[in-house]
């Protein structure tokens, strides 16, 4: 169903219960964000893409990847609370993480260090190494790869985005999917010497190779397909020109 | 194939602002690549196009493949036309006329609007240092004239103006290095893409936007109809054009290079030259030329990527 939302005074349509961040950019207009794809549900998890949103005569702040599109909305993308609550969030944020990314972003707001910042969010920042617990890689595992590698794991301060045990996951193909989607690029994706490596992750991958030598994806990412698709066991080890 | 859901390919943006239905022969990997740079890009975009194959393909009156804002202009300015559009932009959010906000401004063209008729417009617009973008699609010739030779066009390739006969066996110079050029006007952002390597290719276009200042682009792009090669081939090629050395893939980041795909055993020359009709005259020989001075070229660039990277 249509409905119809003012978007900084802007007249829009959408579909009912879309995602309002994604009927915003449709609109052209800027709304930062670190969680979301378009790909996957939304979770609302960095809380970096706050709008003023006015819902029958009710005026509050949310999130807007997870916020769906009801009639007569009205939103306000850029205003001084708006400003100052993302600033604020992304102080928070900045406490505990280290990723070039998310400093980039806090400088926009005119945030470069966070009055949160303590001995023991350092050691946090390092040990995570610029993760930001987004969750993208889990869903993105979870939804589209459908292979679900990936989990939350601990609670509170403890919470941690990993693998089963800690040990490298004998079900991930190492597509390389959660490393593509990663907004602080903190996965580590490499291949070197004929081994596909997702460092977060500690699984490391032989890759096959076609007839001349090149590789090209990792052998158990091949058999995966194989099974899935029923293809005979040899369907990858023809090769041919460029066949990567 | 629906079953694999091969993966990072389908998390890439869904939107297409160059729409299909436009009027590409098939196989044509210039329109890919033109279709990938404004999935990056997305809709604050406005593009302005040389004359070439993907101005006609993409607006035969009254139809238009276009969904952001889209100029034609003459062959050779359309690099001006950006930088007017980049200085316009700029006085109308200086003045307060419209709101601020990032609007990524593009120009192109193919390879005989930017590397023989367009050169010193495109040299004007990077040496004025506007926030912009110029790609340049380069299919080795003017092909929607019908496959005349530009200085872009590599040796001993047969085009209607260098046809390959007794008197002369196809183009008689060596492919006019463009990127260097380019390079060498000391411009943030220079880089070689290739739509067969689709990641790299989107992460370089996405840099090119972000970076502030003016960045060129070199697009490799397959044309089936004037390189005499089957369609289905055009990603292939782009594979081969890579492994083989004759287009390496690399960016300069503020004078600094890094080669992306580095390739160590080169494929012969010969994987390449034989999937294409431009080339059927050539003798061993000649292709054996051929392939020692592209392997030279890319020690040399190489080289000049060590050397640059000294110190870091």
């Amino acid at each position: 169903m249509t409905v119809e939302i003012t978007i900084n005074g802007v007249k829009a349509k959408a579909e009912k219960g879309e995602s309002l961040l994604e009927v915003i950019r449709k609109y052209g207009f800027v709304v930062p964000s670190l969680c979301h794809h378009h790909a996957v549900e939304p979770c609302g998890s960095c809380r970096v893409c706050l709008v003023s949103v006015t819902d029958n005569g009710r005026t509050k702040l949310a999130a807007s990847c997870n916020y769906k599109v009801r009639e007569g909305l009205d939103v306000t993308t850029d205003s001084e609370e708006i400003r100052r609550n993302r600033a604020m969030v992304l102080e928070l944020m900045l406490a505990e993480s280290n990723a070039p990314q998310v400093q980039k972003l806090a400088a926009e707001y005119g945030v470069t260090s966070s009055r949160f910042s303590t001995e023991e969010t350092k050691a946090l920042a390092a040990e995570r190494d610029g993760c930001i617990l987004c969750g993208l890689c889990v869903r993105v595992c979870e939804e589209v790869v459908e292979v679900a590698a990936l989990n939350f794991e601990g609670r509170g301060d403890k919470r941690d985005v990993g693998t089963p045990y800690q040990e490298a996951p004998q079900n991930c193909i190492a597509c390389g999917a959660c490393a593509y989607v990663c907004p602080t690029d903190c996965i580590g994706f490499v291949e070197e010497d004929g081994v596909r490596k997702l460092k977060k992750w500690k699984r490391e991958l032989p890759m096959a190779k076609d007839p001349s030598g090149r590789p090209i994806a990792p052998q158990f990412q091949l058999y995966y397909f194989t099974q899935k698709a029923g293809l005979p066991a040899d369907f990858y080890k023809k090769g041919g020109p460029g066949s990567r | 194939m629906e079953k694999f859901n091969v993966f990072a390919s389908r998390l890439i943006p869904k939107e297409d602002y160059v729409c299909s239905g436009h009027r590409a022969c098939q196989g044509c990997a210039e329109a890919l690549a033109m279709r990938l740079v404004h999935k990056v890009l997305g809709r604050n975009t406005i593009a302005a196009s040389a004359t070439g194959c993907m101005e006609i393909i993409s607006s035969p009156y009254p139809e238009t493949a276009w969904a952001i804002p889209w100029l034609h202009v003459a062959f050779e300015n359309s690099a001006s036309v950006g930088s007017g559009i980049e200085a316009g932009l700029k006085a109308l959010m200086r003045k307060g006329k419209i709101p601020k906000r990032k609007i990524n401004v593009i120009a192109y063209g193919g390879d005989g609007a930017t590397v023989d008729i367009g050169l010193q417009w495109v040299s004007g617009a990077m040496e004025r240092g506007h926030d912009m973008i110029y790609v340049c699609y380069d299919n080795e010739a003017y092909m929607n004239t019908g496959i005349q030779r530009s200085s872009s066009t590599p040796l001993h390739a047969a085009t209607t103006t260098s046809p390959a006969g007794k008197a002369i066996g196809g183009q008689q110079t060596w492919k006019k290095n463009m990127t260097e050029i380019m390079v060498a006007h000391n411009i943030p952002y220079v880089a070689t893409i290739n739509p067969s390597y689709p990641f790299d290719f989107m992460r370089k276009v996405k840099k090119a936007a972000e970076i502030e200042g003016p960045a060129y682009l070199h697009a490799y792009s397959c044309c089936p109809t004037g390189w005499g090669s089957r369609p289905e081939l055009g990603i292939q090629l782009g594979r081969l054009a890579v492994e083989t050395g004759a287009f390496p893939l690399y960016e300069v980041e503020y004078g600094k290079y890094s080669v992306q795909e580095k390739v160590e055993d080169f494929r012969p020359l010969k994987d390449y030259v034989k999937l294409q009709r431009r080339f059927r005259h050539l003798t061993d020989d000649q292709i054996a030329a051929s392939q020692e001075r592209l392997i030279k070229e890319y020690k040399l660039l190489l080289k000049k990527e060590q050397m640059t990277r000294e110190g870091d």
